[in-house]
């Protein structure tokens, strides 16, 4: 019997993605402060109530990845609350008093795509 | 596998990319590929050079004005344009060294505006072993590289169920192909994949429906890497289903540099937020394939 014939499909999206991924790190001025996840999430969800509000603390944040030694995460927001969450963060200056910073790494509608980074590629 | 070495040649000229003898030896005898090392392509000067032989320049308006050379404005300009891209065939170009443009080119390098970058340098030659990159940039400072490779395997991973011929997925059946990239990025950044939906941390959980899979085996491979070895890889990886196995399907991932100044073709990148161009192949048991391309909002749509 003959094979069936081949069949072949292409579906081209624009702009698909409902989640955007931020892959952060959160440093501090002085070291030796430490944050567990769910203190971290805390700072998150504090950021964007002090820029935003109560509504917008409420929006769809999850921390898919932690560590707790370099304070890096990556985060998933959906695509509507990306431009809040990313300004909330740089606007972000203390926590419990100690100046801290959030450095955004690497931003992008593809989760994919944050598990490489080319501009972090050294070659000594 | 051998991933191929590469080479990263520190504070080469750009007329040492026109030269008649490295056109001759290397772009001509196989497929050169060339990018800068540690340039943005949304700050700095960046230069590529495709196997096709053009030689692209991602140049400031300063230094575009300086060269002096023909070129376009970067199509990701917006109202002020900050960006020019010059394209240089190499192969038009050796046909005719005493022609007017090649000695433009080269008195543009030589002497209006000498860049130098640091390059990293990849070879694919075809034909007999003639001279290699080493000696070639012998002058200068050059390493030779081998890619990085990342092994890691994963036990009871939660995997999605696939259908081959539903790339859109179909209810308690199978998930889409949209969920499958997704997951596969939670996989490879270690994301946890069993999270409670009231969980307080993270809501996400393999797409439904899933299996758990005993074992899992995952590579990465970093480097400047040719694609005829990612070619020959996922030739490889077709061979897996040579014999019968369990695993119902197997997936290769290709990420493009961020700061490379064409992503498929010659098409222009540009940086926008991430920088990113992806593809993946997801190859069944069946040997039913899907491709999935991706890109930044600085992109043309993949071919």
């Amino acid at each position: 019997m003959p094979a069936p014939a081949a069949a072949y499909e292409r579906i081209v999206y624009r702009n698909p993605s409902e989640h955007h991924y931020m892959k952060v790190r959160l440093e501090f001025q002085d070291h030796g402060i430490g944050l567990n996840a769910a203190q971290f999430k805390q700072l998150l969800i504090s950021a964007l109530k002090d820029l935003f509000g109560e509504v917008d603390a409420a929006l769809p944040l999850d921390i898919l990845t932690y560590e707790e030694k370099t304070l890096s995460a990556i985060l998933r927001i959906c695509s509507s609350g990306l431009v809040k969450l990313w300004s909330s963060l740089t606007l972000l200056g203390s926590y419990k008093g100690k100046k801290c910073a959030f450095r955004v790494i690497q931003v992008s509608p593809f989760l994919l795509a944050l598990s490489g980074n080319s501009r972090e590629l050294v070659l000594n | 596998m051998d991933s191929g070495p590469y080479y990263l040649v520190k504070d080469l000229p750009l007329h040492e990319l026109i030269a008649h003898e490295f056109i001759s030896t290397f772009v001509k005898k196989g497929a050169c590929y060339a990018l800068t090392y540690n340039t943005n392509i949304d700050e700095d000067n960046t230069v590529a050079l495709l196997p096709n032989g053009k030689l692209i320049l991602s140049l400031d308006k300063d230094t575009y004005e300086e060269t002096g050379l023909q070129g376009r404005p970067s199509q990701y300009s917006g109202r002020k344009t900050m960006k020019f891209i010059v394209s240089i065939d190499l192969m038009d170009l050796s046909s005719k060294l005493d022609s007017k443009k090649y000695k433009r080119v080269s008195w543009a390098f030589k002497e209006k505006k000498p860049l130098k970058f640091d390059f990293l340098l990849a070879w694919h030659q075809t034909g007999a072993e003639g001279s290699t990159m080493m000696s070639y940039f012998s002058n200068y400072r050059i390493q030779e590289r081998q890619p990085k490779i990342a092994l890691s395997t994963v036990t009871d991973l939660p995997c999605p169920v696939l259908r081959s011929g539903e790339l859109r997925g179909e209810p308690e059946a199978a998930c889409s192909a949209q969920e499958l990239f997704e997951w596969l990025g939670a996989v490879f950044s270690n994301a946890e994949l069993n999270n409670e939906p009231d969980n307080f941390i993270s809501t996400y959980c393999c797409p439904q429906p899933s299996t758990v899979v005993a074992k899992a085996y995952l590579c990465t491979i970093t480097g400047f890497i040719l694609p005829e070895k990612i070619h020959l890889l996922l030739e490889q990886l077709c061979r897996y289903f040579d014999e019968p196995k369990l695993a119902p399907w197997v997936t290769l991932s290709v990420q493009g540099f961020a700061d490379s100044p064409v992503s498929w073709r010659e098409n222009e990148h540009g940086f926008r937020k991430g920088g990113e161009h992806l593809y993946n192949f997801v190859v069944f048991s069946n040997r039913d394939y899907w491709l999935q391309l991706a890109v930044g909002a600085n992109d043309d749509c993949p071919p």
